[in-house]
């Protein structure tokens, strides 16, 4: 159906980069939301400010900003940093770190938002049934809530998954050869846009419609127990 | 029935409780010994379940000591009232302590077996084949054994209050704290857990129970409070509270329930 002229292997290559630099900034963002609607739900005012001003720079900043300040402004400042404790060298920020970095910024900004209300969403009685059984406020994190605020933040996590998947796209803008970079490559030796734009269309959309799928089975098991149960 | 010892198994004294400038708990006392059925009666808002979530510290008191087998409760001062003093204490405390909430409060993500071995294996760290060999017994006990592997949205209100009372009862508490337990079910489900709480009664369990079953109040329990506007106004036997109430507003309450 496509003739790529060659340029197979190389498209390959690149969207194998996009799913690394997915997953990474899933990893990542999902630990950093966690931590930031914990911050959130804190009693401490300054870490409430701190995750607070977080999500709103985040969320209130281009995507694209956010990665060449991360690529650009992240490599003056590891120098900078260094060089005051003393290193002589260069450090250099990959493309693919700085990728991630910004990536996971933004997915942990909306997860932040997202646990929260997951959080919120879990019955208040059944936190407290677990205090009254003496269980130390971890344990109730981990076995009581998170088990629960992942059926509440599954549906939005997945959202925000797929705008992330896209989203690597931009980072092609700083060099790093994922599949986006990889593709103008191929349109610029063969002039024909259209063919490669549309075969990585392609590929964003079976990353995206397996992810999709992916979310539906969690779903399921996530509900496990209280599907059915409106509200529940 | 167990001898009471000379310890109480729970012993409340001056317990009062306010929200800004309402004053619910007006300074309570409350002993019970191993073996007592302690029912609380009164109107709505009178403080019975305040005092009740006071004694493990779910509401924290603004006053009081609470001593749990001679073991008084460590609090510290605060501008909100008191607040526990060391986190782990409290946290074995509760443990000794097994409490039934109105409206269940199971865990909706675990099935009823995996509720009831939660807090063994858990918070006592029992071994799972043990936790799961007591959660049996405790299933058979309440009638729930065909229901292990149930969640709890899939089931009635009396049974997922059996299932709660199992899951207290797992614990192997010193007393067990009822609040309330029969208020949320619909009328036929009700004699169904009374007749479990009947039979831990019977057992010489101790159980302190915040209720509006005056039939259980009167033929279960060993000591009977009768609370209004956060004092105690009478307390004593079931047959004296019952049958020869002292207190106006006591006699006024029993005369509409």
């Amino acid at each position: 159906m496509f003739n790529l002229d060659g340029f197979g292997p190389l498209l390959l290559q690149g969207t194998l980069v996009t799913l690394q630099l997915s997953l990474a900034s899933l990893a990542i963002g999902l630990v950093l939301g966690l931590l930031g609607a914990t911050m959130k739900l804190s009693r401490f005012r300054l870490l409430r400010a701190l995750a607070g001003t977080y999500t709103a720079v985040i969320r209130g900043v281009p995507e694209l900003i956010v990665i060449l300040f991360i690529y650009y402004g992240g490599v003056i400042l590891l120098n900078n940093l260094a060089h005051g404790l003393g290193y002589k060298g260069y450090i250099d920020v990959s493309g693919f770190s700085a990728g991630v970095i910004a990536l996971s910024l933004t997915f942990g900004a909306y997860a932040t938002e997202i646990f929260r209300g997951g959080i919120a969403a879990v019955p208040g009685n059944q936190i407290e049934a677990a205090r009254a059984i003496g269980m130390a406020q971890t344990t109730i994190f981990r076995r009581i809530l998170l088990p629960q605020v992942w059926r509440f933040a599954l549906p939005g996590l997945g959202n925000v998954f797929l705008v992330i998947i896209k989203e690597t796209a931009l980072v092609s803008v700083i060099g790093l050869d994922e599949l986006m970079r990889k593709t103008d490559i191929a349109v610029g030796y063969t002039k024909k846009p259209f063919t490669f734009y549309l075969f990585a269309a392609c590929i964003y959309m079976v990353i995206t419609a397996i992810t999709m799928q992916m979310q539906r089975q969690l779903e399921r098991r996530a509900n496990r127990g209280v599907a059915g149960r409106a509200g529940a | 029935m167990t001898t009471p010892s000379a310890v109480p198994a729970l012993e409340i004294t001056g317990l009062e409780k306010s929200y800004g400038t309402a004053r619910v708990l007006r300074g309570i006392d409350l002993t019970a010994h191993a073996g007592d059925v302690v029912s609380i009666i009164g109107a709505s808002g009178s403080g019975k379940s305040t005092f009740l979530r006071c004694i493990n510290m779910l509401t924290t008191p603004s006053k009081g000591s609470i001593r749990v087998a001679g073991e008084l409760i460590k609090t510290r001062k605060t501008p909100a009232g008191l607040e526990a003093a060391d986190r782990h204490q409290l946290q074995r405390i509760r443990s000794e302590l097994g409490m039934v909430f109105q409206d269940f409060a199971l865990w909706s993500h675990l099935t009823v077996l995996e509720n009831v071995i939660e807090g063994p294996l858990r918070v006592l760290g029992l071994r799972r084949a043990e936790a799961v060999d007591r959660a049996e017994d405790l299933l058979a006990k309440v009638g729930l054994a065909e229901k292990r592997n149930s969640y709890p949205a899939h089931l009635s209100g009396g049974q997922q209050q059996r299932a709660a009372i199992a899951r207290a009862l797992a614990m192997e508490p010193k007393a067990l704290l009822f609040d309330e337990p029969t208020s949320a079910l619909d009328p036929e489900l009700v004699g169904e857990v009374l007749r479990v709480m009947q039979l831990l009664a019977e057992e010489g369990r101790t159980m302190i129970v915040v209720t509006h079953e005056m039939q259980f109040a009167r033929n279960v329990s060993s000591k009977v409070f009768f609370f209004h506007q956060g004092l105690v106004e009478e307390e004593g036997a079931p047959e004296e509270v019952f049958g020869h109430p002292k207190s106006d507003r006591c006699r006024q309450f029993l005369s509409v329930h």
